[in-house]
């Protein structure tokens, strides 16, 4: 199954919160006209970054030692060029991208050093009111802080606005009240939303009660799944 | 007894521009689906298909003498928002679909459910197209793609498939069980 897409329609955060959520291994292939990167994630969080000039030289090496060892690159230098190839990466708005899951081996003593959720916050801030309309759509939406997100806001480094925002998700109010209460201009709250849920910081709110808009007995309902079957 | 004493059933199927709507309609209606289509004159739009939706498509299932089941399937664009308004009364249950190899419309779907949700939240579950095709997506990256909980289902769908079609409808009506008392 794929993971591959147009970043113009799919921007980075979309992307780092299907790889964060299962925790994944492998390759996040971007391209452009000019530019191409591998960025190498190891349980969901970015690992390396590499620039190269032809796309199959990324899949000539299936050990994650081998990239290094061919870049001229030691285990200590991983932290300083992942935060010089980073805003480089990051710049990239618009061009092709794909993930490979799995392909590259890493040793067990490599471990990621930015958490992903930071790096998703720090995205977040700079979404356009196109992009936050993606998922911040209504003001009338409710969301819930998940169980785990204590943990998740410590790895974000939230700022003191999102903190501020953050306290007044309580699975009641609205984004509109939140808007009024927290006086944060509307730009503002849906690009930290847009964050909190890619992070898994929150989640909407569940339904309690659906409601059926007919008056739809058992049996009728036993006959429809009959027909059904039997087309 | 005529069709007019009918009491009819509906339910809805929507989703984002050309994520097979009007076909998954069509691969069980037992009439031609009902079409209101127009020319497409958008620019990105064209270049998809020639025809979409404006008003509503709808097909039909008769359930016995006396009920009819009707799926009516939205217009894909945002700028027809104002059917789904309409369609979203009094409706049984909602399909929306997305185009698996296309995450544009991830996001357009996620609008969709926001509208629903806020308005009319029936039960609904979400059917992932295309799913016979090399470049889509699993349907679990399309859930966290949409922000959907576990309890939601994302089912996998071949629109043309008349057997993944019902499965999606079967899976929707077993959603809906849990309402009827």
């Amino acid at each position: 199954m794929a993971i591959a897409g147009n970043l113009e329609v799919f921007n980075f955060i979309d992307i780092f919160q299907i790889l964060k959520k299962d925790k994944k291994d492998g390759i996040l292939v971007v391209e452009n006209e000019s530019r191409k990167f591998a960025v190498y994630f190891k349980e969901g969080n970015i690992l390396y970054i590499r620039e190269v000039a032809k796309i199959f030289h990324i899949y000539l090496d299936v050990k994650f030692e081998e990239v290094l060892e061919k870049d001229g690159i030691s285990k200590n230098d991983l932290y300083r060029v992942l935060v010089a190839k980073l805003p480089l990466l990051l710049a990239v708005k618009k061009g092709k991208f794909s993930f490979t899951p799995g392909f590259i081996k890493y040793p067990d003593d490599i471990e990621p050093i930015i958490p992903i959720e930071k790096i998703m916050m720090y995205l977040s801030r700079q979404l356009t009111q196109e992009e936050v309309e993606r998922k911040i759509s209504d003001l009338n939406l409710v969301f819930e802080k998940s169980d785990n997100w204590k943990l998740i806001a410590e790895k974000a480094h939230l700022t003191d606005t999102e903190r501020k925002i953050l306290d007044y998700i309580d699975g009641e109010k609205t984004v509109k009240q939140i808007m009024e209460e927290a006086k944060v201009k509307q730009l503002t709250l849906q690009r930290a939303l847009y964050g909190f849920l890619a992070t898994g910081l929150i989640t909407r709110k569940k339904k309690v009660k659906r409601k059926i808009g007919f008056n739809l007995t058992k049996n009728l309902l036993r006959k429809i799944v009959e027909r059904i079957k039997g087309l | 007894m005529g069709e007019k004493t009918q009491k009819q059933i509906k339910i809805v199927v929507a989703g984002p521009y050309a994520a097979g709507k009007t076909q998954f309609i069509n691969t069980v209606s037992e009439i031609q689906t009902v079409k209101t289509e127009a020319k497409t004159t958008k620019a990105g739009e064209k270049e998809v298909k020639s025809h979409t939706t404006v008003a509503m498509d709808f097909g039909k299932i008769t359930i016995d003498d006396e009920h009819v089941l009707y799926l009516f399937g939205t217009p894909g664009q945002s700028r027809f928002d104002f059917m789904w308004d309409i369609l979203g009364k009094g409706m049984l249950g909602l399909v929306v679909l997305v185009d698996s190899t296309d995450p544009s419309t991830f996001h357009e779907a996620r609008k969709i459910i926001n509208f629903f949700e806020s308005r009319y939240p029936a039960p609904f579950v979400v059917g992932c197209n295309k799913q016979d095709l090399e470049s889509a997506w699993d349907p679990e990256d399309i859930r966290t793609a949409l922000d959907l909980d576990e309890d939601i289902k994302v089912l996998p769908l071949v629109a043309l498939d008349k057997e993944s079609v019902k499965n999606v409808l079967l899976e929707l009506l077993e959603e809906i069980a849990k309402y009827v008392h």
